[in-house]
Formats: C-alpha cells, structure tokens, sequence
C-alpha cells in the first residue's frame, strides 16, 4: 500500500506541499499538519457544521472530506478571514458585537457559512438565513443571535458595495 | 462509536476518464469502492461498516458532472452532478420543478455542494429522497462497466436496502428524464425531525398529469421513501385515480391504498404504525399539492 500521497494545498492564499496518507480528513489536516485549529471538530458526520471551511468559496463539511481531494482548490479557513488582526471581517465583528459568540465553539463555521451564503445572496431574508445555517448546531447562544449578527452583516456589506459602486 | 475515530486505511486512486475508472473496477473486483461526494461513504468507513481496500475517488471527474437537454426534450444527469448543481440549475427548475425542490430540501447547504445524484440513487438507502422523486418522473439510469453499457428504469434499480442492481465491477454514469408532458407537476412530501438535517422518516412523491380541461387525474405517479425495502410506487393508489376527477373522497381513497400497499418497518425513528399514518397523510399532501402546481399556468401565474 502506498501510504504517502504528495498533496499541494493553498489555504488562506498560502501553498503548501505536504505527504499525507490519503484516509486523512481535509479537517485532520487542517488541524494537525497545518496547526490551523479554527475549523472544529466534533460530530464528524455531517450534522453540526463545526467543521465547515470553503472550498473555491463553497462551504463543506471538511470532516466528510478527503485532503487529497482537495488539491489544487482554494480553502479558506477562519485564518484567513480577517484582513490583519485590526480589521476584522463585518461578519466576525457582527457576532462579537452582537452576543452570536458564547464559547465559540460553533463560529468559525458559522461565519464561513455565512460568508459563503452572502456571496450568493446579498440582500436574504430572515427565513433564508435560517435555511442557510440550518447544518450548523450552536449549544449556547439560542440561534436568535446568530440570525441577527447575520442579517447586520449583509447590511452592512451591501452598504459598502453599493458606496464601491459609486 | 469513538468519537475521534479516524477513517480506515486505504489505497486512493483517481482515475481521469470514465474508462479508466471501469479499468480499475475490473483490476479489482469487490476490493474497491467508488467515493463520490463521500456524505455517506465516509461515515460508513468510520463506523467501520465498510473497509475497502482501494478508494477509487470520482470528485476530479468533470465528464460525469453535467446537465444535458436532450433533443427529445428531456434532460440527461450525469451522476458527478451534485444536490447543489440541480437545485440551481435553471433548466431542471424549468422542466422538472419537482426534482428541484426536492434538491433544495436536502441536507445542509454544505451537504448538498458535496453529496451527488448517483451516491444518492447507488448509497440505496431507504430513506434517500431522490429515488421516490425520480421514479415518478419515469427516470432511467446508465450503468457502465468494461462489458459495456445498460439502461434500466430507475425503479428496476433497487434490490433492498443498500442493494441494488450495480455489480462490483459497475459505474453509474447518468441519469435520463423523459421530456414532461404539458400540464403535468408533482410534489415530494417529506417528514423528519430536525429541519434538513434528519434523515427521512417517511417520503412521498407524487407527479400528476391533467386532461385539457384540467378536471381530472390523466396520469398519477406516486412513490414512496422509508416505506418498505426498497422505493416503492404505489401503484394501486395510482391507478384509483387515474381518470378521476380530483374530490377529496379520490385523494383519500388513495392514500387508504398507498398505505395497503408500503411495507414500513418499526425502527427507533419510527414505529410501524406511525409510518403508516404518516404515509396516509403525506400522500395525500402530496396528490393534492401536485395537482394545484399541475393546474397553474407554468410562470406561476405572474405577469
Ligand atoms: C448530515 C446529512 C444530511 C443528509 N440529508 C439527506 C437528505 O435530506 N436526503 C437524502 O436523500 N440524503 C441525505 N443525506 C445522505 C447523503 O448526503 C446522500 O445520500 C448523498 O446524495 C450521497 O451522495 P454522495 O455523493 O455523498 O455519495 P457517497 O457517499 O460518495 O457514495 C454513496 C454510495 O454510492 C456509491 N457510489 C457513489 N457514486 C457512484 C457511482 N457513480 N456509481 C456507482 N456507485 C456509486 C458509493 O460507492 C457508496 O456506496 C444526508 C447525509 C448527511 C451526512
Ligand atoms: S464535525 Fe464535521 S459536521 Fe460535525
Ligand atoms: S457559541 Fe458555544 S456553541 Fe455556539
């Protein structure tokens, strides 16, 4: 058997070149190989979205995903959301500022859903949030945050895009 | 199950073409599987349901992810194309509005940009929501394998759980829609415990054809998720209101039928009797919301 596949990653905007035995997880990988903590692990199933990260700006479950099928793709992490360390991404700023974050355990991939969301639909309703963040379990803030930090966000980003515009 | 249980190990391999993956399926029989999108596959290899030895991996194989009109008016899947892609396909919301709003119920978003029509149709889970939903829009599909190709109706598919007609040594390629019939839609009922995120307790399609006069059932098709070994058309309930014109008294008539006909089976999701019940219900919510999407013009009636 081989056991070591050379696999290229570019995470955040960064390449990496690592061998990796192909039954390894994108989200083991993420965690273990490249010290990149912030996607979760808990279910690994599927179900609560702890895990999610995008790939070529789509969210998945990095827990139901081989890393060797992620070669060549852009991933990002919740590293690599944040501009600096000043300026935050109107998402995260939105659940900070709005008590979306308990523990935090559930944000990274909240976020990233979001993001990935947002991109698609600028201007969603409340019930189109609801449905977009419907594979992501929140033990501590009671969801009503969550929606709401989402909501500011896409406000406050179509804002901004509208004032590019001009 | 451990919680922070890793996969079993395996040999990877990625095939580039449709032929080549027959090759490997053939080089060794009954020790590979395929992987598709993996939103089943990868967890029956952590709980160590299965083990194989090779992995054959299709994401890198973009001839079998497409959506094809046919000159006949119907539409060709091939089975790569992921819940994503159909849900937003604007030529399967044009044809078959069933087939993408069954799509749009699945999973979680992040499920559905993985999780692919063919692992749906060849995982054969009972509760899997795209047999009933195909079925009754009278889907086909390929299969291949280095012997050749085969084309069978979807519903000849299915052997029991988890069973069905694909060999070791088979691929399922695409997926083939008839073209729709003027004044025909369905509906695909389901229920389950947490929003999207539960798998199907009960599952029913229906897809109904007028007359002109848009009074009576001209054709009914009704199929059934989570309801006996296999989907299952209830072709009793069908064939009690072909003809018919639709009163609530047919629609309950059918739904005492489909009933007569499932098979469910007691689990801890559900009991048998709450099965049936739930299939009564369901199918009737199915015909009736069909037959109001069959009635209205196709734009939905706006200007
Ligand atoms: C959280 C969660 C929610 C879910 N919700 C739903 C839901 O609402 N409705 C629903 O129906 N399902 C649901 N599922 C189940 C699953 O996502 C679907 O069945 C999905 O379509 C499987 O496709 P896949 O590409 O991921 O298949 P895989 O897991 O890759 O494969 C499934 C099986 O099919 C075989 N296979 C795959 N492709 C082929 C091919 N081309 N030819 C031959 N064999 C093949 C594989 O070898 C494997 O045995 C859910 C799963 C999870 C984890
Ligand atoms: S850890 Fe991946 S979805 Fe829960
Ligand atoms: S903030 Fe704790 S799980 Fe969501």
């Amino acid at each position: 058997m081989k056991h070591l596949l050379p696999v290229s990653l570019r995470v955040n905007g960064e390449p990496y070149d690592l061998l990796i035995p192909p039954w390894r997880t994108l989200l083991e990988v993420l965690r273990e190989n490249l010290s990149l903590t912030g996607a979760k692990r808990s279910c690994q199933e599927g179900q609560c979205g702890t895990c999610t990260v995008l790939i070529d700006r789509k969210p998945i479950n990095s827990c139901l995903y081989l890393a060797v099928e992620a070669q060549d793709k852009e991933i990002l992490t919740i590293e690599g959301l944040a501009r600096s360390a000043e300026v935050l991404h109107p998402l995260q700023r939105a659940f900070a500022e709005r008590g979306a974050i308990q523990c935090g355990f559930c944000t990274p991939g909240l976020i990233l859903a979001a993001k990935a969301f947002l991109e698609e639909n600028p201007n969603p309703s409340e019930d189109e949030i609801r449905r977009a963040v419907v594979g992501h379990l929140c033990r501590c803030t009671g969801y009503f945050q969550i929606i709401e930090a989402i909501l500011a966000a896409a406000r406050e980003m179509a804002g901004k895009g509208a004032q590019v515009g001009h | 199950m451990g919680y922070l249980r890793r996969l079993p190990r395996f040999e990877y391999l990625a095939p580039r073409s449709v032929v080549a993956v027959c090759d490997a399926l053939a080089e060794y029989p009954g020790e590979a599987r395929l992987l598709a999108g993996g939103t089943d596959l990868i967890l029956q290899m952590r709980r160590r349901e299965v083990a194989p030895r090779y992995i054959i991996g299709l994401k890198g194989l973009s001839e079998l992810a497409f959506i094809r009109p046919q000159e006949n008016g119907g539409v060709t899947i091939g089975a790569m194309t992921t819940v994503r892609t159909i849900e937003s396909s604007p030529l399967i919301r044009e044809r078959y509005g069933l087939l993408c709003r069954t799509a749009a119920e699945m999973g979680s978003p992040e499920i559905r940009q993985s999780a692919t029509i063919g692992g749906n149709l060849a995982g054969a889970l009972p509760c899997a929501d795209f047999p009933p939903a195909l079925i009754t829009l009278g889907a086909q599909v390929k299969l291949k394998s280095q012997q050749g190709e085969r084309l069978l109706p979807l519903e000849e598919f299915f052997l029991g759980p988890e069973q069905t007609v694909v060999g070791p040594s088979d691929l399922v390629t695409e997926i083939q829609l008839p073209a729709p019939s003027p004044l025909s839609d369905g509906a695909y009922v389901k229920f389950h415990d947490r929003h999207a995120m539960d798998m199907t307790t009960t599952g029913v399609s229906a897809f109904v054809t007028l007359d002109q006069e848009r009074r009576r059932f001209c054709d009914v098709k009704i199929a059934l998720a989570s309801s006996a070994p296999t989907p299952l058309r209830a072709k009793n309930a069908e064939a009690a209101l072909r003809g018919q014109a639709f009163t609530e008294k047919a629609v309950e008539k059918a739904a005492a039928l489909a009933c007569q006909e499932a098979q469910p089976r007691s689990s801890w999701r559900a009991s048998r009797d709450l099965r049936l019940e739930l299939i009564k219900s369901l199918t009737k919510r199915a015909i009736r919301q069909a037959w109001e999407k069959a009635k209205a013009p196709p734009d939905g009636g706006r200007p």
